[in-house]
């Protein structure tokens, strides 16, 4: 299990659980990462981490994407 | 419900949506553009309704704001909530994207469990079956029990089946009787003891009891609140319910709820959707590699930014084009440009119609000071208004381009990293760009920042970006007092430098020492397909906004136009008919302000005046410097008022900084809606013009230029 921050582009995972506080637990699963969802990451180097999930394009910023872990597939 | 009543009935439909799902252009579709731009009540969050008539019944839409769902975490959610129970519109349309539906359909499925009268738009159906999406809308229909409308709201199909819809559900026609039911798993036994409940004691009786004991197991404190106001100990039980589900089922209630309504969404998408074949990765994602790349997407999303801005300068000033044919040797066309810009344009207009009535007026025999308050103070603050039209028009358009493209949240992406040092997010980058253009916009631009903080720290900082009227003063003074184009160039492009470093650091102090904050927000944005931006849709939003801020400041703009006209024109010995702007109460005032000007070396009372006037809008510099030394050409009455280098460069960072223009501080009272915060704003950059032209000014002092 390894946070989100770490995947590189085109790596597939699915996601475990969110370490973050209660109310931005909420908001990232209400726009759909769910723990059990599978993302992709798109690119990753400084900035936000832009992934895919549920067909849709996100960007997340690097704090948040580093408490997010998956599993890597 | 009389079918056959003469009277025209009139009903209300809100329009519900998450962003990017084009639930705005559906409006702007509908309404025709008509519509009217307000605020949600004591937020500035844009309200925006408009009346339409269908079939002899009179429409009222709201537009509700652009949520990803109602749980009420954030202003925009709680208001679209709160509409839907207090204000019980006759039809909810909720708008999803047919090229995302297991996505888009969440606030859709919210919407139908808390509401019943429901309609299902399913939005750009032409670009799902161009992507090889076949959606069944009977089979959705019947499982939703809702009318389901296939649409494409920028080409317009399926709208008018749409109202017809809209009319039958408000006639009751196909309404379903109760709301949405969602197998909620292992917490439907919570769920039925809290909603029992709450039927047996008769509380939270606007919200349906099901959603309310759904709600309440997921922690919403909103609803909580409510509860526990009218019935203390009811909510005391609800919270050992709730604990107790949470011990049971060994998870979050939350969770649990959120992935039970994406389970049914996966469902629906399952049996409905059916994908008829692939499709090929587009322009799209080639270029993201571009925009999403660390080093080509900061320089690709300024290069953009940039080239814009080259345009919409060239089109509302001349600038620089004028320069460069000027270069060339094209003299004549350059006036050309020059005179032909939207406010070469506008300030003839103005000049022609203050002329007329003034000729009119005199003919009248009124030659006295009426007529100067007429021609001078109301036309003249008008024109100073209207002057701004163009200048917000066009960076609206930018704004919407950028927006509707899908470059916006991009371009925030690609500037985020850069712009966290300072305590911003990418997003910050926005009214920065937009500054250049004018700052009133860059101010109201802001609150596309969901982040308050950090919406206030940019609306009070992006002033200090020098905009297209301080850049023409900027120019002339660079004219006035260097020869050499070089020179001129350096001063200039320092200037915009300078700006835009005290921009990021202002910002951060103003997070550190004001709002106490040290972290920057952190993004969570969705970037949507690239699409060809729709000039219709761009040219609506640009069009509603300005006339939103017209409407909004127009007043005080007019008013305190009129006061500066008052201190221009009258003296200790009444109305100056010469003209002899020496013996004004605002040259007065200038006289006091001598020491302080003196701070920056600049110890001259036309200085002071100049500044005074400067406040209306800041080409009212140039105005003064002309009127003063009775020369038309600014930059030859600088000259005769002896400008040098070093006073040149000190003007230009006091003209900068010294207080945003009019218009601006308009702008930051209904933005901000915080009286101090304003102050604040306007003492910060008198500092600021203070500090940098006072460094100069001493360290010529110092080295002996002077």
């Amino acid at each position: 299990m390894i946070p989100l921050a770490f995947l590189m582009p085109g790596q597939r995972g699915r996601i475990v659980t969110l370490d973050v506080g209660r109310g931005k637990a909420r908001r990232l699963m209400e726009m759909g990462l769910l723990p059990g969802e599978f993302v992709e990451v798109l690119s990753n180097s400084v900035g936000p981490v832009v992934i895919r999930v549920r067909g849709m394009m996100l960007a997340i910023g690097r704090n948040v994407a580093s408490r997010i872990w998956v599993e890597v597939t | 419900m009389g079918g056959g009543d003469l009277v025209a009935r009139e009903i209300l439909v809100a329009i519900a949506g998450s962003p990017n799902v084009g639930k705005s252009t559906l409006f702007n579709r509908i309404t025709g553009g008509d519509v009217h731009v307000a605020n949600w009540p004591g937020v500035t969050l844009t309200r925006t309704e408009g009346y339409i008539e269908h079939h002899n019944v009179k429409i009222r839409l709201v537009d509700l704001p652009g949520t990803y769902s109602f749980s009420a975490q954030d202003i925009g959610e709680l208001i679209a909530r709160e509409f839907l129970v207090r204000e019980k519109p006759d039809v909810l349309v909720v708008v999803v994207d047919a090229t995302s539906l297991e996505k888009s359909l969440y606030l859709a499925i919210m919407a139908m469990e808390l509401y019943e009268r429901v309609i299902l738009a399913v939005n750009m159906i032409d670009a799902a079956s161009k992507r090889g999406l076949r959606i069944d809308f009977q089979g959705l229909k019947s499982r939703l029990g809702v009318p389901v409308v296939p649409i494409s709201a920028l080409k317009g199909i399926g709208v008018g089946v749409l109202l017809d819809r809209i009319l039958e559900v408000a006639e009751g026609k196909t309404v379903r009787r109760e709301s949405l039911k969602i197998d909620y798993d292992g917490l439907e036994p919570y769920i039925y003891e809290i909603a029992r409940h709450l039927r047996i004691k008769g509380a939270l009786k606007d919200y349906p009891s099901r959603w309310a004991a759904i709600r309440l197991l997921e922690g919403d404190d909103k609803i909580f609140e409510e509860l526990n106001k009218v019935d203390h100990d009811l909510a005391d039980y609800v919270r050992s319910v709730r604990e107790r589900a949470e011990v049971e089922l060994g998870e979050d209630p939350e969770k649990i709820a959120i992935s039970s309504r994406y389970m049914f969404i996966d469902e629906l998408v399952k049996s409905y959707v059916a994908r008829v074949r692939l499709a090929t990765p587009g322009l799209s994602e080639r270029l993201d590699k571009v925009m999403l790349h660390p080093i080509f997407g900061p320089i690709a999303a300024t290069f953009v930014i940039l080239a814009t801005f080259f345009l919409i300068f060239v089109v509302n000033t001349g600038f620089p084009l004028n320069m460069i044919l000027e270069h060339l040797g094209y003299g004549e066309l350059a006036g050309l440009v020059e005179e032909y810009s939207l406010s070469g344009v506008l300030g003839l207009m103005f000049d022609w119609f203050s002329t007329i009535v003034e000729g009119w007026m005199n003919s009248l025999g009124y030659n006295g000071w009426l007529t100067s308050l007429i021609t001078e103070g109301l036309i003249g603050s008008l024109g100073t208004l209207i002057s701004f039209v163009p200048l917000l028009l066009m960076a609206y358009i930018f704004l919407g381009a950028m927006q509707d493209s899908g470059l916006f949240p991009r371009a925030a992406v690609a500037y985020d990293n850069l712009f966290r040092r300072f305590g911003l997010s990418g997003r910050a980058f926005f009214p920065a760009a937009l500054g250049m253009g004018c700052s009133v916009a860059a101010v109201v631009s802001t609150r596309g920042i969901d982040d308050d903080r950090e919406r206030m720290v940019t609306a009070m900082t992006s002033p200090l970006i020098p905009c297209q009227a301080r850049l023409l003063v900027l120019l002339t003074i660079a004219s006035a007092a260097f020869a050499n184009p070089l020179h001129q160039s350096i001063l200039t492009i320092s200037i915009y430098v300078l700006s835009f470093i005290l921009y990021l650091l202002t910002s951060k102090l103003l997070n550190k020492y004001l709002f106490k904050v040290e972290h920057a927000p952190d993004l969570l944005m969705e970037l949507p397909p690239y699409h060809r931006p729709s000039l219709r849709v761009i040219w609506w939003y640009a069009r509603s906004n300005t006339e939103h801020f017209l409407r909004r400041a127009g007043l005080l703009i007019l008013g305190l136009g009129i006061a500066t006209w008052y201190l221009l024109n009258f003296g200790p010995s009444g109305f100056l008919s010469d003209g002899n702007i020496a013996g004004s109460y605002a040259a007065m005032l200038g006289r006091l302000l001598v020491p302080i000007t003196g701070l920056i070396g600049l110890p001259d009372w036309r200085y002071a005046l100049a500044f005074e006037v400067g406040f209306v809008a800041k080409e009212g510099l140039l105005i003064t410097f002309s009127s003063i030394a009775g020369v038309p050409d600014p930059i030859e009455a600088l000259r005769s008022i002896g400008i040098t280098p070093v006073k040149a460069i000190s003007l230009a960072l006091a003209m900068n900084y010294y207080v945003p223009c009019l218009a601006t501080v308009a702008a930051l009272f209904t933005e901000l809606r915080i009286g101090k915060y304003v102050i604040i704003t306007i003492l910060m950059e008198l500092g600021l013009a203070l500090i940098t032209a006072s460094l100069v000014y001493r360290s010529a002092l110092f080295l002996g230029f002077m």
